[in-house]
């Protein structure tokens, strides 16, 4: 049985009501688990201590968060990226943030000490977090810090990002790390937040050619973003032999997501899960942590994490979402949350230059594969 | 953005009485394409790689031997800029009488140079980015206060530009691209086209069916 790790006190990172990145989105997928039946267990994390935080943070940079945090003032805030329009600073978030973190780190734990296999961390994903800077909602990168421990005792770390933002802070904190293979998938950041992940990032030093970037076209569908994902995720992992994956499983390609471009449908979700279960399979001896992150539509995130818990526990994907849970979620959603648990099909207007993306991200892959074989064929 | 800028300074110059064979080593050692010519600081011609490969040429009617002077090779009285021009007026004048570069002059002496490429490096960095942002294009009427009018909206959402760039797009309006310090950039522009904005980045979605 996979491990699901939460504590309620994930609920405290929240930047206010009008705010994209809503603790309600994983109350919705419990609530949803709940009403299909599913005893959902969870494990209970400790927050993250400072010493954690500080295996990637600067000090300068976590004293400032403590103080935002304590609600006293901190006049070179906006510096370090905090108390910015995307990541406000907000009473108690130097807690809240590290609850996150202890979160994602109680994973990396249960799978270095051998106790588990699959890992799912119902929330975390913060992979925009500098060192020290706060970006895109981010402010500790959790990610970075669980990678840390699990390369520390010895595993090679394949981290996988397919949040639709390029996983920007987690290749900068590991830039040169041999020991940790990124690859991340996003619309391209000649339009999209942040604008890099390119694939000339290759890394540098002991790290180069290990830190991958596929960036996608904006509009890109299913059938599209499978298929690069097949031609460069396992050639990857043969390449580099990791012990271990960690997933960011950021929501936000989906379709109806208001804050990005990209068009997955909950049935191309479904897809990527169970393919990355395979690829643990076959290259971690079935290890392998997810978080959470990016996807900001209620009525698409919620059900593409429960598919998420449902694959992993090898649990059906049934046809109708509960009546219930509806009812209970509907509110102000306008439109309201659909009916059925898959989105329909087709589920959106046709993309009239459909097959020039595809081709694009072809080549972009192909491309990527390109600079990528010289280093990994040098010696 | 100014030609010092982006200048390569100080430049390699050589003497008019250097030999072709001496120029053309001096090219391959440093890896460049461009030397100006002086005597003494008088800035006197250019030598390219594709003058001396023009000149030493097996197909040239009399092609010069390589112990020849520079002198008799360069192209005098070279077109040259200033530290203080506008990038775009160097980019300008190369386009214009189809040359790989400029000298760059202090009074009358050869301060720096400009190729192509460096011209390039411009264009990149100032297109670029380098801080964490998301891209907003908005379509204008060409009228004064029309871009104020846009920046004021973004100034009071607190919203950060790192870089704008404006070009002309028809005969009456205006194309810029901004990158702002935003995940929330698909929000804004649905504020900008509520406010009237023809905002051509991000576009709409196709619908939900």
């Amino acid at each position: 049985m996979p491990s699901v790790i939460y504590a309620p006190a994930y609920r405290k990172y929240s930047f206010g009501d009008e705010h994209p990145f809503s603790p309600v989105r994983t109350d919705m997928v419990l609530d949803l688990l709940g009403a299909l039946g599913h005893r959902v267990e969870t494990v209970e994390p400790e927050p993250a201590t400072r010493e954690d935080l500080l295996d990637v943070h600067e000090d300068a940079y976590v004293c400032r968060v403590e103080k935002l945090s304590a609600g006293a003032p901190v006049p070179d805030g906006q510096e370090y990226g905090l108390g910015t329009q995307d990541t406000p600073s907000f009473p108690g978030m130097d807690e809240a943030a590290r609850w996150l973190v202890g979160g994602t780190l109680h994973g990396a734990r249960l799978i270095s000490e051998g106790r588990e296999r699959r890992v799912l961390q119902l929330g975390g994903g913060l992979h925009h977090a500098r060192r020290s800077v706060a970006s895109g909602f981010c402010i500790y990168n959790d990610l970075a810090i669980a990678i840390n421990s699990l390369t520390r005792n010895g595993l090679k770390v394949a981290y996988l990002d397919i949040d639709v933002h390029h996983g920007d802070g987690v290749q900068q904190i590991l830039y040169e790390d041999p020991r940790v293979l990124t690859v991340s998938l996003h619309e391209s950041g000649k339009y999209l937040f942040p604008g890099t992940g390119e694939i000339r990032e290759l890394g540098s030093g002991a790290g180069r050619g290990l830190k991958l970037n596929l960036p996608l076209e904006p509009f890109t569908e299913g059938e599209s973003y499978l298929e690069v994902l097949e031609q460069v995720t396992p050639a990857a992992l043969r390449h580099f032999r990791p012990d271990v994956l960690v997933v960011q499983a950021g929501a936000d390609a989906h379709f109806d997501d208001p804050l990005s471009d990209l068009m997955l449908t909950t049935r191309d979700y479904e897809a990527i899960f169970r393919r990355i279960l395979a690829w643990a399979d076959d290259f971690t001896a079935g290890r392998v942590l997810f978080t959470l992150g990016g996807g900001y539509s209620f009525r698409a995130a919620p059900r593409v994490w429960a598919i998420l818990y449902l694959v992993m526990h090898d649990l059906p994907v049934v046809r109708d979402l509960p009546e219930s849970w509806r009812k209970k979620w509907n509110g102000a959603l306008d439109p309201k949350l659909p009916e059925t648990f898959h989105d329909p099909n087709p589920s959106h207007a046709d993309i009239s230059n459909r097959y020039e993306i595809a081709h694009r991200n072809r080549q972009v892959a192909e491309r990527l594969l390109d600079l990528t074989r010289q280093y990994w064929f040098q010696k | 953005m100014l030609v010092r800028d982006i200048m390569r300074s100080p430049a390699v110059a050589i003497s008019a009485d250097t030999m072709l064979q001496d120029a053309y080593r001096t090219m391959q050692e440093r890896g460049i394409r461009h030397l100006p010519v002086v005597e003494g600081e008088k800035l006197v011609g250019v030598i390219t790689d594709r003058d001396l490969r023009l000149a030493t040429s097996a197909l040239a009617p009399s092609p010069f031997p390589p112990g020849s002077r520079v002198s008799e090779v360069m192209t005098r009285e070279p077109l040259t800029a200033e530290a203080s021009d506008p990038v775009e007026d160097a980019a300008r004048t190369m386009r214009e009488r189809k040359i790989g570069c400029l000298p760059i002059l202090d009074d009358g002496r050869v301060i720096g140079i400009v190729t192509g490429l460096d011209l390039l490096d411009a264009l990149i960095r100032m297109t670029g980015v380098d801080k964490p942002s998301g891209r907003l294009e908005v379509r204008l009427p060409d009228h004064p206060g029309e871009l104020a009018r846009l920046t004021g909206f973004l100034s009071h959402r607190d919203l950060n530009v790192h870089s704008i760039l404006t070009y002309p797009d028809g005969p009456d309006s205006v194309r810029t691209v901004l990158r702002i310090g935003s995940m929330e950039i698909r929000l804004l522009a649905e504020e900008l086209r509520r406010a009237g904005f023809d905002v051509l980045w991000p576009p709409e979605k196709p619908c939900p069916r």
